[in-house]
C-alpha cells in the first residue's frame, strides 16, 4: 500500500526535484519490521489519511541539532520508517584538503566539530606528524592533552544542555552556559580565540601556556566538579528525567558494533571501546583515568556515561597539571615545524624557512600513507592521509564519528514514537558540521 | 656586429614545485607516534597463506600494514576477516582517486577488532573502465552510509547495495567531485540554488564571475556540451571580429 503518490507536492519542490523524489522513493521501498509486524487484512481496511502519514523534519528545525533532515513515516505516533538526508552542510573539506598545505588546513577542522575545535585540531597535527615522522616536545603534548579534555567537557556541556533543553528543562541550559563561557576565557586567554582556536601546529604549539592559563585552568578544575555534583543531585534520581529517556533508542553491543557507533554511543551500549585506550596517543597510557561503561544501550545509559566522562576529564586534566614539564612547545627541527618569532624576526635563517614552511610546509615521503584516530567528544575522530612527495596531501579522508553515529541513529529511530525522536537525536549527539565534511 | 639569426629561445627553467623525495630521511627515521595494534603480521601472513593469490601485495609504512586483494574476492577475504580473526568493526570506508592510467580508484577498508586490539588496512583497486565494486553492506552493515559516500565522491557503483544514493551532493548533481579532473571551484550552473525572493526563479550560476572550463568526464560518455557553440551564437561585443 503505497502513499506516496497520492502527495502533491505542488511548487514546493521547485528546486532539486530528483533528490527529493528519491528520498520519497527509498522511504517508500524501505523494508520496515513494523509493517510485517501489522496484520495485512487490518492494513487494508485502516484509512491512510487517517493513519499514515509521511513527515518531513527539518532541515531548519531547532531540535536537529543543525541541518539534518528526516523524512518519516508514521504510523499514528510510531515511526515506521525513517530516511536521514545529510549534506546541507557539505563544505568538500576533504576536497579542499587537496589544495591545502597540511598546515594551511588546520583552521579548517575548527570548523568541523565546532564544539570541540582543539579535538579537531588535535587530530589533525598528529595525522600529520605521524605521516611526516615528526617528534612533539613533551611539554607541547601535556598542553595538548588539557586542552582536548577542557573540549570535550566543553561539547559534553552543550551536549548535557541541549539534550535536556529538548526534554523540556531549560534551566540546565542555563547552568552549563555558565561553564561554557570560562572555558571559553581559557581559550581566549590560551590561544587567542574563544572558538575557531587553531592553537596546534605540525610539531608542537603556537604559543606556550602561561601563568595566567594555568590559574584560570586550575581555578575551573577546583570549581566543576562541585557543579557536577549537584547536576546529578537534580537529575540523576529525577523522575521526569528518568521517565522521559529510560528504554529511549535501546542499542544492544551487537548492534552498536554493527552500525560502527562510535564515542558515548558505544560505551552506553557495554562496549568499552575508547581510542584513549585502543591506541594510546599523546600521554594517555601515562595517565590514570577509567573509561565509563553502561550496559543498558539507551537514552539514559548515554547520559550517565557522558557525566561520567566529564569527571574523568578533570581527573587527567589535574593530573597533567601535576606533570607539565618545561621545555620547549615546538619541534626544533625547520624542515617540520614552524621557526619561533624570535628567530623569524631576528635572523635570516628562521625568515627564509618561516617562508618556506608557509609556502611549501612539511614534505612526508612519497606514496606514503597514515592512519590516525584520537578520541574526540563524540567518538573516533580519524584521518586518513595519503602524500605524493608535495606539501600538500594527495588524498585526505575524514573519518567522522557524528557520521557513523548518525547512520546507527537512522535505525535507532525506527519503531520509536514520534515525542521520543528528539530526545533520541539529542542523547546521540551528532553535529552536522562534522557528519557533512 | 650582432649577427642577424634568431636569438635561440632561452631555455625555460623547470619550476621544482616538489622537492626531490629521494633525499628525505623521514622514511628511515623511526616514527615516534607507530600504534602496536597496527602492527598485525601475523594477520597478513595468515591472510597470504589462506588467499594465496587473492592476496596481491602488502605494505608497511609507520607500522601500518595494508593488504591489497583482488577486487572479486573482496567479500570472501572480509568475511574471513570477520568470522575468523575478529575484525567486527569497520571504522572507516573510503575511495581515492590515484589519477593513473591503469586501476585508477582505490578503495581502502579500515577494519578494528576490537577483542584482539588489532586494526588493518584492506585495499582493492578499481579500473577507470570498469567502474564497480562488491558491496561489504551484507558483511558490515556500517559500509551502507560510507558506500553511499564513496560513490557520490568518485562515482564508483557498488553492486548488491541497498540503497546506492548520493550522500552529501543531491540526486540534481551529476559530478564526482573528489575526481582529481573536479575543479576546485565547482562547475558553474551545475547546481541551482533555491530564488532569492518569493517571485523570482532559480539561482542557476552562484558564481557569475567564475566561469572556469567544464571538466571532461573521464569514463564511457560523451564529452560535455561544447561551449563554442553557444558562444558563437552570442552577439560579438567587437565587430571587426567578423
Amino acid at each position: 500500500m503505497s502513499i506516496i503518490p497520492q502527495i502533491d507536492f505542488g511548487k514546493t519542490l521547485s528546486y532539486w526535484p530528483r533528490h527529493n523524489e528519491a528520498i520519497y522513493r527509498r522511504l517508500e521501498s524501505k523494508h520496515a519490521w513494523l509493517e510485517e509486524v501489522r496484520p495485512p487484512d487490518e492494513a487494508e481496511s485502516v484509512d491512510p489519511l487517517d493513519n499514515q502519514m509521511v513527515l518531513n523534519m527539518g532541515p531548519q528545525h531547532p531540535a536537529t541539532h543543525g541541518v539534518l533532515r528526516c523524512a518519516i513515516q508514521l504510523d499514528g505516533e510510531t515511526i515506521e520508517k525513517c530516511v536521514l538526508d545529510i549534506g546541507y552542510l557539505h563544505r568538500g573539506l576533504e576536497k579542499l584538503a587537496e589544495s591545502k598545505t597540511y598546515q594551511e588546513f588546520m583552521p579548517y577542522t575548527d570548523r568541523m566539530d565546532y564544539l570541540a575545535p582543539y579535538s579537531n585540531n588535535v587530530a589533525w597535527c598528529l595525522a600529520v606528524e605521524k605521516l611526516a615522522a615528526v617528534e612533539v616536545p613533551e611539554r607541547a603534548q601535556w598542553i595538548r592533552m588539557i586542552m582536548s579534555e577542557l573540549a570535550r567537557i566543553s561539547s559534553h556541556l552543550l551536549w548535557m544542555g541541549v539534550a535536556l533543553m529538548d526534554a523540556g528543562a531549560v534551566s540546565v541550559f542555563l547552568w552549563t552556559f555558565q561553564f561554557r563561557e570560562d572555558l571559553y576565557s581559557i581559550f581566549d586567554e590560551v590561544a587567542g580565540a574563544r572558538l575557531t582556536v587553531s592553537h596546534s601546529r605540525i610539531g608542537g604549539l603556537v604559543t606556550d601556556l602561561g601563568g595566567t592559563g594555568i590559574k584560570l585552568i586550575e581555578d575551573f578544575v577546583e570549581h566543576f566538579p562541585a557543579a557536577v555534583v549537584e547536576w546529578e543531585k537534580l537529575l540523576n534520581r529525577n523522575r521526569i528525567w528518568i521517565d522521559r529517556v529510560e528504554g529511549i533508542g535501546v542499542l544492544t553491543p551487537e548492534e552498536a558494533i554493527e552500525f560502527g557507533m562510535t564515542g558515548a554511543n558505544l560505551r552506553g551500549s557495554g562496549v568499552g571501546h575508547d581510542i584513549r585506550r585502543f591506541e594510546p596517543y599523546l600521554k594517555y597510557d601515562e595517565v590514570d583515568f577509567t573509561i565509563p561503561t553502561r550496559t543498558e544501550g539507551d537514552a539514559l545509559a548515554r547520559y550517565f556515561v557522558r557525566m561520567e566522562e566529564m569527571k574523568e576529564a578533570i581527573k587527567i586534566i589535574r593530573q597533567c597539571l601535576d606533570r607539565l614539564p618545561e621545555g620547549e612547545i615546538r619541534s626544533d627541527d625547520a624542515k617540520r615545524s614552524y621557526p619561533g618569532k624570535d628567530e623569524v624576526y631576528y635572523s635570516m635563517e628562521g625568515l627564509i624557512h618561516d617562508f618556506m614552511y608557509t609556502d611549501t610546509g612539511v614534505c612526508p615521503p612519497k606514496g606514503a600513507e597514515v592512519y590516525h584516530a584520537i578520541e574526540s567528544p563524540k567518538g573516533e575522530l580519524g584521518f586518513y592521509l595519503q602524500s605524493d612527495g608535495t606539501g600538500r596531501p594527495c588524498r585526505a579522508r575524514i573519518n567522522s564519528p557524528s557520521f557513523s553515529n548518525l547512520q546507527g541513529l537512522e535505525n535507532m529511530l525506527e519503531g520509536g514514537t514520534m515525542g521520543d525522536m528528539v530526545v533520541m537525536i539529542g542523547t546521540v549527539d551528532p553535529v552536522l558540521g562534522e557528519a557533512d565534511k | 656586429m650582432p649577427s642577424e639569426q634568431q636569438p635561440t629561445q632561452p631555455k625555460t627553467l623547470p619550476f621544482l614545485f616538489t622537492p626531490v623525495v629521494s633525499s628525505d630521511e623521514s622514511a628511515e627515521r623511526e616514527n615516534p607516534h607507530v600504534k602496536s595494534t597496527t602492527i598485525v603480521p601475523d594477520v597478513v601472513s595468515g591472510l597470504k597463506e589462506r588467499f594465496g593469490e587473492a592476496v596481491r601485495a602488502a605494505s608497511v609504512y609507520a607500522g601500518e600494514h595494508t593488504v591489497l586483494i583482488a577486487r572479486d574476492r573482496l567479500v570472501e577475504v572480509c568475511t574471513y576477516l570477520k568470522d575468523e580473526l575478529g575484525f567486527n568493526f569497520l571504522s572507516d570506508l573510503g575511495g581515492i582517486d590515484r589519477f593513473t592510467d591503469e586501476e585508477r580508484y582505490e578503495i581502502f577498508y579500515n577494519l578494528v577488532s576490537i577483542e584482539n586490539e588489532q586494526r588493518l588496512r584492506v585495499k582493492i583497486r578499481i579500473d577507470e573502465s570498469d567502474l564497480e565494486a562488491p558491496t561489504l553492506t551484507d558483511v558490515f552493515r556500517a559500509a551502507d552510509w560510507n558506500e553511499r559516500e564513496c560513490y557520490d565522491m568518485f562515482g564508483i557503483r557498488f553492486v548488491g547495495h541497498p540503497d546506492l544514493r548520493r550522500m552529501y551532493m543531491p540526486e540534481d548533481f551529476e559530478y564526482h567531485p573528489l575526481r582529481k579532473e573536479f575543479p576546485l571551484l565547482g562547475i558553474p550552473g551545475s547546481l541551482p540554488l533555491p530564488p532569492q525572493s518569493p517571485e523570482a526563479g532559480l539561482t542557476m550560476d552562484p558564481f557569475p564571475a567564475a566561469h572556469g572550463s567544464k571538466p571532461v568526464k573521464s569514463f564511457d560518455e560523451e564529452p560535455g556540451e561544447d561551449l563554442s557553440e553557444i558562444r558563437s551564437e552570442m552577439p560579438s561585443e567587437r565587430p571587426d571580429d567578423k
